[in-house]
């Protein structure tokens, strides 16, 4: 019996998850109800049903756990339900409107493209802070740092007391520019908390620059607002969590999975980017494997029931959005980038009436599956459907035969709404949707590559999700990946992800240097010493956070990240730093030609612009310290051949205009080292993969599918 | 005797298919289409049928690829107008000039790039100066079929083994032309000579790279150098990324299935549109008017040009059987010495703006449905002027107008339908443009052209309010950006942003509020500012009862003391100007000047530190009456500051109670009272014809203002057809007319005058 090592805990909704990994990569997952208001309640729940199928305990196991990592959506929910604390806000007088006004993108943030033109369609959602409860203050700030008119001192306290009075939970305050004179909002704060603290009241300040010191108001102030209004409350969620576990032996650092792709501490200071650590684990899960396997470029693709997600790692890192969007919020959160597109398996297929021209999406039948689940009472074709009509999915074994689907009802549907329309067979046209959809998702997938200036060709793709492997030969067809990879455990891949996540804080600063074409020494060696200036600075702010967990200057390894741009560009690239500090003049040269390299590759080098000068915009450490990281599971190899256990017997599928009895075989019972050819079907519970004509697949000793393309 | 190198010029091989010129196609594809009533006589899109996936994938490809190369190329430019607004389009056309596929941003553009293509073919480029695989062209020439000069074309063609397979066009609103007043769509130009730097359809590039006398002269033509040089960046990288898919979808699907395809989505655009007007519209005729303030009279313009005047635009839609939709103008005003003018082109091309966010808004758009449509555009009207000095740097203040109208027109169709959701009531008059140029706070050559008026209130809908401060009529994905973003432009502080009461039109749904930017010079040296936007007139009028937006007017206050007040610390005009009756500005400040008034388009006058100007961004008319708007709604708008207490009383009809600055509407006492104001509605209301009595009267009398006048008689001496339907209608007698010689105004440039029997 191994020993459990890793817990990671994905605390939903309605359910809170656990998996428990052991030392050598295996893993159980445990499922019960979300106890909201105690939330270890259902998080020991969930792990006594983990350790179950290992015949194990909480009390047994606990004390050998060596990490773990929570990822919730209660922050989310809070945010997306409007049920957060009671903020007031202070901003400058006469901008009082702004956060409702919110920016104009955020009434269309999340549409798809034809409900962008739709005007009639856009709607923006509640501001998170109402009106009546914000305050203003005279004072304003040029962009360079000017003081243009003091703060006006003797307005503070009324305002702050007018919150008060409101009974207001937390107080954010924000000025415009204080990214680059934090000096008023700070002043505002120290008189906020004077004053709170002199009234015996319990409410917190934040000032946006302890927080978020980059340009662009609107972002940075959305997210003060959501640390305050959303994040602030499972502090003490959290507290219980830790306390609850170290109750039942534990003795690590509770870490949380954080926007950026990797995890911080319960206690960190910016809580706000743990908001949005859901989607992400996948991505990360997919970065620890490719560096494990030594994988540099990895175009990760994941096909749920809704969306199409994808995301990059270039180079052995995430990409990272800084003014990324979340829950119809602009936000200034480092994020994991993903692209996402309204196709997923269960998306509706319709035939425009007007044009005549299948469509897919953007909404879907989501978990309903689609019309071949009689219970759903889904009237609309999807693309789930057409693969129940194809035999690509077993109608009795969908998702373990927990739903049992029906494949007449499927029939029926794709043939009156789409095959009779487009005057196609049943099949052809059933096989044409599933067509289109892994064309526009190979598209969709070669133009986020090209995109960021490379080629398929220096990419491996990652398909895992429950739709995904169905499609992954589809969609990654003829882009001539380096290698398609398929992990067998592909359930529990984002979980794996949270639980491999490192233990790592990053922090951002805006900067203004900006130099000409033909800068001289001095200018250059002057902006270099306050881009190091801003690296010791966010350096020390990592160090604090880590102090937190008692982990010293050695312990932590620092990156070093520069943004850059040409002078009055309004987008810059985030590059890591090829020197270890600014020392020289040539330590300059060398951070334009890296950045005249990527700009190249990007943007295409008849847009290079070194006749405009430089700007360096912005400085970015991150720190890592050691956690122990799940193992990845290695097995020994074995025959080509499959074992008979697996192999579940054959099944007609409808391939490109023919029947073809598909070999059928269990996932869970192949073995490394087993190669299959076209035209196999490999079921597990939570996915189907497929290995279609031109196509073969090996398992490798990690449990990973290799999927190849023949005659490539 | 011809020369050796004229007889080798002859013997180029055409670049067109088949052995074909450009211009033989572009003759053949004009007369196959118009003989058969189907894009290129296609009467049966085989491809579509035969392959109806494939065909699909080609699309998706192609629409996906364009609409991608749009996201990536913007993040070149330095134009938050470009980055943040989305300013710019990418469109894909035949080798004929007919768009394909087209990116999301400002479509207008399909048609406006297509015309410039097919100038040069007209002109016969493929001779002279050739058109060869690598070359870029550029266009920003107003009288090709431009917009307004600022937005600036790439155009480059699409080789394939020697012959031309398609263009590929990108637009960008660059932020200034080096016109008589900086910024991109200033006040100032009021001919042709006055609109900056124009660019005919000049081939700026070969072999993928811009030529350095073209890169010299046009920055050295305009302000802003900068944005303009990382603008084209953004142009030439976008049409090179799609040229790039057009042929790697060619490798894929071989050329000839690519020329099937071009030809038959361009019809199936044609037929969707023609079953999406089936679908959503009633046939008949819907009739519209809008009219819109030219008040030029003083401004620091030529003398001829310093005129009063108001540009009128009646519409006709006429939505025949068979769906085809055409749209008539007929009756419109004269073009003028101002920059209001436009081309056909730029009217009918941007009305796919429109019909994109309500009737068609999908992917499909192409030039499709331009051929299912009819437009007509009369000569010597102010979207047709019949002589080339006409300026256009500001078409939009004309074009929003007069497409207003057409809105309403469509929404009575809507409603008809019952498509309730659909309808709109009308769009915002999208200004205040706020320009300047100067040295700026960088101590750079700069121009600044706000655009804050991205994100104007929009109309009513049947169902619900207009969404506030959000969209453009040109741009439905409006923003109005970071104040920070806009700082590092604009030597401009904002002292203010904040939703204005009342700027929404009133209505039992109203249209979406407006909202103002108060800004404070700071930092420039030798600065000018401008303000660009409607005044006197509300150039919508709601619909089925609703109210329009709120009009315009402008504030600026020259030699302020807010120096000393901040230094003393005393209280500053700050926030937006919330209610102008009772102004609070003027309380907070002293200044030698302030323009407080409805003079709302302005030439420029220098700007200081310390001097403020107001950027006021218009609200969207409202639908129905709002006598039926629930109190419950009203006691909301009240209480969020989206209409004045004394017009929640007087236009809604509600009355309040208030604790604490809290209003709560009295539902017993408002019903009351909108019992009393029906009651008064009827009393003062007179039965139609004795009210057309009276106005005939005042009609015979020449009773009106002379800007009426000239603008009624401007319409007689254009439209004989638009001068019998007024004189049927009011029964007025031949020997009733007024004519423009008779108004003293100037004489230059009234060519067109059916009343001298020249037209």
């Amino acid at each position: 019996m191994a020993k459990a090592q890793i817990l990671a805990i994905d605390a939903g909704g309605t359910m809170t998850d656990t998996f428990i990994i052991d030392e050598n990569g295996e893993f159980v997952v445990g499922k019960a109800q979300t106890t909201p208001n105690d939330e270890h309640i259902g998080l020991m729940n969930s792990s006594k049903d983990a350790l179950d199928q290992w015949n194990t305990t909480v009390e047994k196991e606990f004390p050998n756990l060596l990490a773990g990592v929570y990822s919730g959506t209660a922050m989310l929910n809070r945010l997306v339900s409007r049920v957060g604390l009671r903020v007031g806000l202070v901003l400058n007088k006469g901008m009082e409107d702004m956060h409702r006004m919110g920016r104009g993108v955020q009434s269309y943030l999340g549409y798809s493209y034809s409900d962008r033109v739709h005007i009639n369609t856009h709607h923006f959602d509640e501001p998170l802070v109402p009106r009546k409860w914000t305050v203003g203050v005279t004072e304003r700030v040029d962009l360079f740092g000017n003081v243009v008119i003091p703060l006006y001192e003797h307005e503070v306290e009324g305002a702050i007391q007018k919150l008060i009075d409101q009974d207001v939970e937390a107080i954010v305050i924000s000025l415009l520019h204080s990214y680059t004179y934090p000096h008023h909002e700070r002043k505002i704060r120290d008189i906020a908390e004077r004053m709170i603290k002199d009234q015996n009241k319990n409410i917190k300040v934040f000032a946006t620059v302890d927080y978020y010191p980059v340009r662009k108001e609107s972002h940075r102030t959305n997210t003060t607002i959501v640390e305050a209004y959303a994040a602030e409350p499972s502090r003490e969620t959290l507290a219980k969590l830790d306390q609850a576990l170290r109750e039942h032996g534990t003795d690590f650092n509770l870490r949380i999975m954080a926007s950026h792709g990797g995890t911080i501490s319960i206690e960190a200071n910016e809580l706000a980017r743990t908001c949005v650590s859901g989607p992400i684990g996948g991505m990360v899960g997919a970065k620890y494997l490719s560096d494990n396997l030594g994988i540099k470029n990895v175009a990760c693709s994941d096909i749920g029931g809704t969306s199409f997600d994808i995301g990059l790692i270039t180079q052995g890192d995430l990409d990272i959005e800084s003014s990324p969007d979340m829950a119809r919020l602009v936000l200034s959160l480092p994020l994991v980038s993903m692209d996402t597109t309204g196709a997923g398996t269960g998306s509706y297929v319709r035939i425009d009436p007007n044009y005549g021209n299948i469509t897919l999406g953007p909404d879907s039948a989501g978990s309903l599956v689609g019309v071949c689940n009689p219970e759903s009472g889904i009237e609309t074709v999807t693309v789930s459907d057409c693969h129940v009509v194809l035999g690509l999915i077993n109608p009795d074994n969908f998702i373990g035969g927990a739903i049992k689907l029906s494949r007449e009802k499927a029939y029926q549907a794709v043939k009156e709404q789409i095959a009779d329309p487009l005057g196609m067979s049943v099949e052809d046209a059933a096989f044409g949707v599933t067509e289109l959809l892994e064309s526009q998702l190979r598209n969709y997938l070669e133009s986020m590559i090209l995109g960021k200036g490379y080629s398929p060709s220096q990419y491996a793709c990652f398909s895992y999700g429950g739709g995904g492997p169905l499609h992954t030969a589809g969609y990654t067809k003829g882009l001539g990946f380096e290698d398609i990879l398929v992990p067998a455990w592909a359930a529990g891949f984002s979980a794996f992800g949270c639980g491999a996540a490192d233990f790592e804080y990053r922090y951002d600063k805006t900067l203004d240097l900006h130099l000409p074409e033909k800068a001289s020494d001095e200018e250059i060696l002057a902006a270099g010493k306050e881009l190091q200036a801003a690296w010791d600075e966010l350096k020390g702010h990592v160090g604090e956070e880590f102090k937190k967990n008692d982990y010293t200057g050695d312990d932590v390894k620092y990156r070093l990240f520069y943004r850059m741009q040409y002078q009055g560009q309004l987008n810059d690239l985030e590059i890591e730093a090829p020197i270890s500090e600014f020392k020289s003049v040539n330590d300059y040269y060398t951070l334009v030609k890296t950045f005249e390299d990527m700009y190249t590759r990007v943007y295409a080098k008849s847009a290079l612009s070194p006749e405009l000068g430089y700007s360096i915009t912005g400085a970015i450490v991150r720190g890592v310290v050691d956690v122990p990281l799940p193992k990845i599971p290695k097995e020994p190899l074995s025959d080509e051949t499959p074992p008979d256990s697996a192999f579940l017997g054959t099944r007609p599928v409808y391939w490109d205009g023919e029947w073809i009895q598909a070999k059928i075989y269990e996932m869970e019972k192949l073995l490394p080292g087993n190669k299959l050819d076209a035209l196999s079907i490999i079921e597990s519970t939570a996915t189907t993969f497929v290995v279609p004509p031109g196509f073969e697949t090996y398992l490798d000793e990690h449990r990973i599918f290799h999927l190849k393309e023949l005659n490539q | 005797m011809k020369t050796v190198d004229e007889v080798q010029k002859k013997t180029k091989a055409p670049i067109g298919w088949d052995g074909k010129t450009l211009k033989e196609m572009r003759a053949e594809i004009d007369r196959v289409s118009k003989e058969t009533g189907y894009y290129a006589g296609i009467k049966d899109l085989t491809f579509k049928e035969e392959d109806p996936i494939r065909f699909e994938k080609i699309f998706s490809k192609l629409r996906g690829g364009v609409v991608h190369a749009r996201e990536t190329a913007k993040r070149v430019a330095a134009s938050p107008i470009v980055e943040q607004e989305g300013e710019l389009c990418f469109s894909l056309y035949t080798p004929e000039a007919d768009s394909i596929v087209t990116s999301t941003g400002i479509i207008i553009h399909v048609g406006t790039m297509g015309a410039a293509i097919k100038f040069m073919i007209e002109n016969d480029y493929e001779d002279n100066p050739g058109i060869n695989d690598g070359d870029i062209f550029c266009n920003n020439d107003n009288h090709v079929g431009n917009v307004h000069t600022c937005d600036v074309h790439t155009l480059v063609p699409i080789f394939w083994e020697g012959e031309v397979v398609g263009w590929v066009g990108g637009v960008t609103h660059v932020i200034d032309t080096g016109a008589a007043g900086p910024g991109s769509m200033p006040m100032g130009p009021v001919q042709r000579y006055d609109d900056g730097y124009q660019v005919t359809c000049r081939k700026i590039g070969e072999n993928d790279e811009l030529s350095k006398d073209w890169l010299l002269e046009s920055t050295r033509s305009v302000r802003g150098a900068k944005y303009w040089t990382l603008d084209e960046k953004t142009r030439v990288a976008g049409c090179h990324m799609i040229r790039d898919l057009v042929l790697d979808v060619i490798r894929e699907e071989g050329v000839d299935n690519y020329k099937r395809f071009i030809r038959e989505i361009i019809e199936d655009g044609r037929r969707g549109f023609v079953n999406q007007v089936k679908m959503m519209t009633i046939p008949g005729k819907y009739r519209g008017v809008s009219f819109i303030d030219v008040p030029f009279e003083g401004l620091d313009l030529p003398k001829f040009a310093q005129q009063n005047s108001i540009i009128h635009t009646p519409s006709e839609i006429t939505i025949h059987k068979d769906a085809h939709l055409e749209i008539d103008f007929e009756g419109s005003s004269r073009w003028g010495w101002h920059p209001f003018n436009a081309t056909p082109v730029s009217i009918t091309s941007g009305i796919w703006v429109m019909l994109s966010q309500t009737l068609v808004p999908n992917d499909r758009i192409n030039d499709g449905a331009y051929y299912a449509s009819t437009f007509g555009i009369p000569l010597g009207s102010w979207f047709n002027p019949d002589d080339i000095r006409s300026a256009h740097s500001n078409t939009w203040h004309g074009l929003v107008a007069g497409w207003t109208p057409l809105w309403r027109g469509l929404s009575r169709g809507y409603w008809g339908r019952g498509f309730l959701e659909e309808i709109n009531a009308g769009n915002a008059h999208t200004s205040n443009w706020l320009q300047g140029g100067g040295y700026d706070h960088h101590g750079e050559l700069s121009a600044l052209n706000s655009f804050e008026s991205a994100a104007c209130g929009v109309g009513a809908s049947a169902v619900k309010d207009g969404i506030s401060h959000s969209a453009a009529l040109w741009n439905p994905e409006g923003d109005m950006g970071d104040m920070e973003i806009w700082e590092i432009l604009e030597p401009l502080l904002f002292m203010g942003r904040e939703i204005l009461p009342g700027s929404g039109g009133a209505g039992k749904f109203r249209g979406g509020n407006g909202w103002q930017s108060l800004r404070l010079g700071w930092g420039a040296k030798e600065w000018t500012m401008l303000v660009a936007g409607a005044g006197a007139m509300a150039t919508d009028c709601g619909l089925m009862g609703g109210y329009p937006g709120a009009a315009g007017y402008r504030f600026s206050a020259y030699n302020t003391d807010l120096k000393e007040r901040i230094e003393k610390r005393l209280p500053l005009p700050l926030g937006g100007d919330t209610d102008p009756d009772y102004p609070t500005y003027e309380k907070n400040m002293n200044a030698e000047v302030v323009n407080r008034d409805r003079q709302a388009v302005t030439t420029q006058e220098e700007f200081d530190d310390y001097d403020l100007i107001l950027n006021y961004l218009r609200g969207g008319p409202g639908f129905g009456d709002p006598l039926d708007r629930d109190p419950k709604l009203v006691e909301e708008d009240l209480n969020d500051r989206y209409i004045l207490h004394r017009y929640a009383e007087k236009v809604y009809g509600c009355v309040f109670t208030e604790k604490d600055g809290e209003y709560k509407v009295d539902l017993e006492a408002t019903k009351e009272k909108r019992k009393q104001i029906r009651k008064e509605r009827l009393e003062r209301s007179m039965p139609t014809k004795e009210w057309m009595k009276k106005e005939k009267q005042k009609i015979l009398n020449k009773d009106a203002s002379k800007q009426v006048q000239l603008m009624y008689a401007e319409s007689f001496a254009l439209s004989e057809k638009f001068t019998d339907e007024f004189k049927e209608f009011w029964n007025i007698g031949d020997d009733w007319m007024i004519y423009e010689e008779d108004l003293n105004v100037t004489k230059l440039g009234r060519h067109i005058n059916r009343f001298k029997n020249n037209a």
